[in-house]
């Protein structure tokens, strides 16, 4: 790979100094005159019918400007559900924590005290949160058409997958391996809770969002409140981190539209911590069962998983998994049911449907390669993904480099044991592995870039910036195509008034999506220097270019990772310590190798707190969750966090700006199956069920055998 | 901004926020800004003096009003940030009297006669603090979010051991979420301030 002179070294980022002064603005720091502060009350019930809501004490209150509730406020939220009608404020409600009313008021105070004003009649309903439970005969129905959610073609049957015939797969094997496995729902908790400023101009709506897409978020907006798209200006100029759960648009968005129209001032609306956790969204769970065919020299000959996830609620995903495409098998079949329950609900959080589905067939492969002796790595590159599908050749693979360099740095040869669950206690130690992957598909993005007449370069891009340096790429890129340095280039960003169309910082596309645009309005640009020649005083050169290129044919475009865990296992408490951890990854070229590196040890440091403790668990007679908020959570801390050792594989990739292939989700990929097959490694028993939480470690050492 | 004489707000006929400049002639002509209008006289207030970032101020504060709130909403200093508004993630950490403390679990009118340190505090004269030029350096803000509590427990730990080790530094941090989870670089960030100090 020829180096570049801007692009694939370590830049800090444009924006570094307002992060570390308080100067940066994020959604929540907005304030207008006359701002108001909303609230909203939320069904204490899992399952509910509202016979009556009054209000008039809310509104009596002094101080409260507007009140809504399903009763004035009849908006569908678009991007809430894909298959239902979910709106702002639904009847029935269908989970603890489903809005009922939204109220602006002079403060935050008074708007919280209206709250409880709100008098509203329920008529109690049964309720469920197990999905297995949710699919029996004479359950209760939470949407029409029962629980069993449509697949991704609407209709009511699973959604499958199927490549040669798993009975003749499986009838070749000399081995056959099966295994049942379980991740709970959790949360994507970013620290900057859901939060919308809106405020109206006429008919013109602003809406300061805290979004991922602001250009999504527009369009979403505009559908939704049945506007112009042209009457709709969506800004984000900071925002604290989203992992999924801030793309297109919210519901806080539309509310407080709706709030600050009808109260005649524009409205801040922030939810809580514990609304965050129960009623935006998170991962969703998954039960899977599997079955796997492996001859005697370690080959596989078939993968059949059949699995259920939880939608929680309403369908706002695509409760889908995604994991077995890592192995190369002749027969594979994959059926997934998403379920609705009574319980939060279920959509994006980094990589949606990787990490747990990555576990499932992850630990089984481990149990497959201990059953054989085979060593696990040696099993992973003897099977491992060659052509997608089987069948269709990536456009760079980097997967088998990720396992050996990743298992170098690791001493992965020196520090794996044969036989788990050997050595001295009561600590003990061990090591696991797994791979993963994940689609970086071309697309279309939209840039525009211009020369003034005192000889600086403008960049507008569409971008707002999750956290992951997304400006500070698109300057980058733009610089090395312009051989200017990255200061010569000022970003524009985070304002749909200002910027064109970017797919948003979702599916870690904005780089290889916008980048491309912003390649080709850079190329635009030259052409014009070259031919006009550099603009003079109040003069300026503008470009534009929107790329939308077709899908790739007979060629599919992958990022890949291998992560190594090393654990230490007190086997009389049960507690789990990370040790040491290695990621590596091949995205192609990495654009900026310092935030990127950021990424994949979050990515990885995120994963173990979703393989050892993060679980929203309900009270399954009373449907109410008991853990929403951060305490509950134990999310990583300082303390838990190991260092992760970083290591890229940067393969040569034709297509994509200067190579660069996708980063941010799939840093979370193998990291939870590499924890929970370190576990196993050190205590020789299998813990079937995510989160691996010391009671299930003690349980399995107590009986002496894996628990589910 | 109003400007009214000192008397005239003690007598209450404004109450408000006053804002000077540290120390020297705190007679002289004063600053005030409307505080938000009391809509529930039954709300009750008290008139608070508290110093933030080395400049004084008076203001009559809802004694229901944390700190993070009459810093964000009331100051206008919005570097602090809320992350929970429940004492468990550290976004809202500054120092008080040199001491760090989530500003969400600290009761406005609790601050009367107190020294509040924030993120805007921290460059001194345009000169960034080594820990903001560290945190640069290694990258370690990722959304941003939680920065300025990590600045400020970091700021706390430095003032009191200027050469932690890295588990100091992991252990006197651990009450500060980073839910991108750049623990790494966060860590290195402070060690390097530490060395630079």
């Amino acid at each position: 790979m020829t180096p570049l002179k801007t692009v694939g070294h370590g830049t800090h980022r444009i924006d570094a100094l307002q992060r570390v002064t308080g100067a940066a603005k994020y959604t929540s720091d907005i304030h207008l005159p006359g701002m108001l502060y909303a609230r909203v009350l939320r069904s204490p019930h899992p399952h509910a019918r509202i016979r009556k809501i009054d209000v008039s004490k809310a509104m009596a209150l002094p101080g409260v400007n507007a009140i809504l509730t399903h009763e004035n406020c009849d908006i569908t939220w678009g991007s809430g559900d894909q298959l239902n009608q979910r709106r702002l404020f639904n009847n029935p409600v269908r989970f603890a924590g489903d809005p009922v009313a939204a109220i602006a008021a002079i403060d935050r105070h008074v708007a919280e005290d209206a709250t409880h004003l709100i008098e509203v009649d329920y008529e109690v309903l049964p309720f469920l949160t197990d999905v297995e439970e949710a699919l029996k005969p004479g359950a209760v129905v939470i949407h029409e058409g029962g629980n069993l959610s449509l697949n991704n073609q609407r209709q009511p049957v699973p959604q499958t997958y199927k490549r040669g015939n798993v009975a003749d797969g499986l009838k070749a094997a000399d081995h056959v391996f099966e295994g049942n496995f379980t991740s709970a729902h959790h949360n994507n908790a970013q620290l900057e809770m859901r939060v919308s400023v809106a405020t109206w101009s006429g008919d013109k709506l602003t809406v300061y969002a805290a979004t991922q897409g602001i250009a999504n978020c527009r369009t979403d907006i505009a559908r939704d409140l049945k506007m112009n798209v042209d009457n709709v200006r969506v800004i984000s100029e900071y925002m604290g981190g989203g992992f999924g759960n801030k793309n297109q648009c919210q519901d806080s968005d539309l509310m407080a539209a709706m709030l600050a129209k009808q109260a005649g001032a524009p409205v801040k609306l922030e939810f809580t911590r514990k609304e965050d956790f129960v009623a935006v969204h998170g991962r969703w769970s998954s039960k899977q069962s599997y079955k796997v065919g492996v001859k005697n020299d370690g080959t596989l000959t078939a993968i059949q998983m059949t699995a259920l996830t939880g939608a929680g609620a309403y369908r706002k995903g695509s409760c889908d998994l995604s994991g077995t495409e890592i192995y190369q098998v002749p027969h594979l079949e994959t059926s997934v049911s998403p379920v609705y329950t009574n319980t939060a609900v279920a959509a994006n959080y980094r990589a949606p449907a990787y990490p747990q589905a990555v576990f499932g067939i992850e630990s089984l492969m481990d149990d497959v390669a201990y059953g054989l002796k085979m060593d696990p790595m040696e099993f992973r590159l003897k099977n491992m993904t060659r052509k997608f599908r089987d069948q269709t050749p990536y456009t760079s693979i980097g997967l088998e480099d990720c396992i050996r360099k990743g298992a170098e740095k690791f001493e992965w040869k020196k520090r794996w044991k044969p036989e788990p669950g050997s050595g001295a206690g009561p600590v003990k130690r061990g090591v696991g592995m797994a791979m993963g992957m994940f689609g970086s598909g071309l697309g279309r993005s939209s840039a525009v870039a211009r020369l003034d007449g005192q000889g600086q370069y403008q960049l507008h891009v569409g971008v707002t910036d999750v956290g992951t340096a997304a400006k500070t790429t698109m300057g980058l890129i733009a610089a090395e195509e312009l051989g200017v340095p990255l200061e010569k280039v000022t970003v524009v960003w985070g304002d749909t008034d200002t910027c064109p169309y970017s797919v948003g910082e979702s599916g870690s596309r904005t780089t290889v999506q916008t980048g491309m645009a912003v390649i080709e309005a850079v190329r635009d640009l030259k052409k014009q220097i070259a031919e006009k020649g550099a603009p003079k005083g109040n003069d300026v050169l503008t470009a534009m270019a929107t790329t939308n290129p077709p899908p790739l044919q007979g060629a599919s475009r992958n990022s890949f990772a291998a992560h190594f865990a090393e654990v230490e296992v007190n086997i009389e408490t049960g507690h789990v310590i990370v040790t040491r951890f290695v990621s590596a990854h091949d995205s192609g070229r990495v654009v900026n190798p310092l935030p990127a590196q950021s990424q994949v040890q979050g990515g990885a440091i995120q994963g173990i707190g979703m393989a050892l403790h993060e679980e929203l668990l309900y009270d399954k007679r009373s449907g109410q969750p008991l853990n929403a908020g951060y305490y509950g959570a134990r999310i990583m801390t300082h303390l838990d966090a190991p260092p992760v050792d970083v290591v890229w594989v940067e393969t040569d990739e034709p297509y994509g700006p200067f190579g660069a292939k996708t980063l941010g989700e799939p840093t979370i990929i193998p990291t939870v199956a590499a924890v929970a097959n370190a576990v196993y490694n050190a205590i020789g028993r299998r813990v079937k069920s995510l989160p691996i939480t010391r009671d299930k470690i003690l349980q399995a050492l107590a009986k002496n055998g894996d628990v589910a | 901004m109003k400007k009214i004489s000192r008397r005239k707000f003690v007598e209450g006929t404004s109450a408000g926020i006053v804002a000077v400049a540290a120390i020297p002639a705190v007679e002289a002509q004063q600053k005030t800004a409307p505080a938000a209008p009391s809509v529930n006289p039954t709300v009750p207030r008290t008139a608070i003096k508290l110093n933030v970032n080395g400049v004084d101020h008076r203001i009559e504060v809802e004694d229901r009003w944390t700190l993070v709130e009459l810093l964000r909403d009331h100051l206008e200093l919005t570097g602090t940030k809320i992350g929970c508004d429940r004492g468990e993630c550290g976004a809202c950490t500054v120092l008080v009297d040199g001491t760090p403390l989530y500003s969400c679990s600290q009761l406005a009118v609790w601050m009367n006669g107190r020294s509040i340190q924030t993120v805007e505090g921290l460059a001194k004269n345009g000169k960034l603090d080594p820990l903001q030029e560290a945190f640069i350096e290694h990258d370690a803000p990722q959304c941003g979010y939680c920065t300025s509590g990590q600045l400020m427990i970091a700021k706390a730990l430095l003032m009191k051991n200027a050469r932690p080790t890295r588990d100091e530094v992991r252990t006197a941090m651990t009450g500060n979420l980073c839910r991108c989870s750049n623990y790494n670089h966060y860590v290195e960030a402070v060690m390097a301030a530490g060395v630079k100090a």
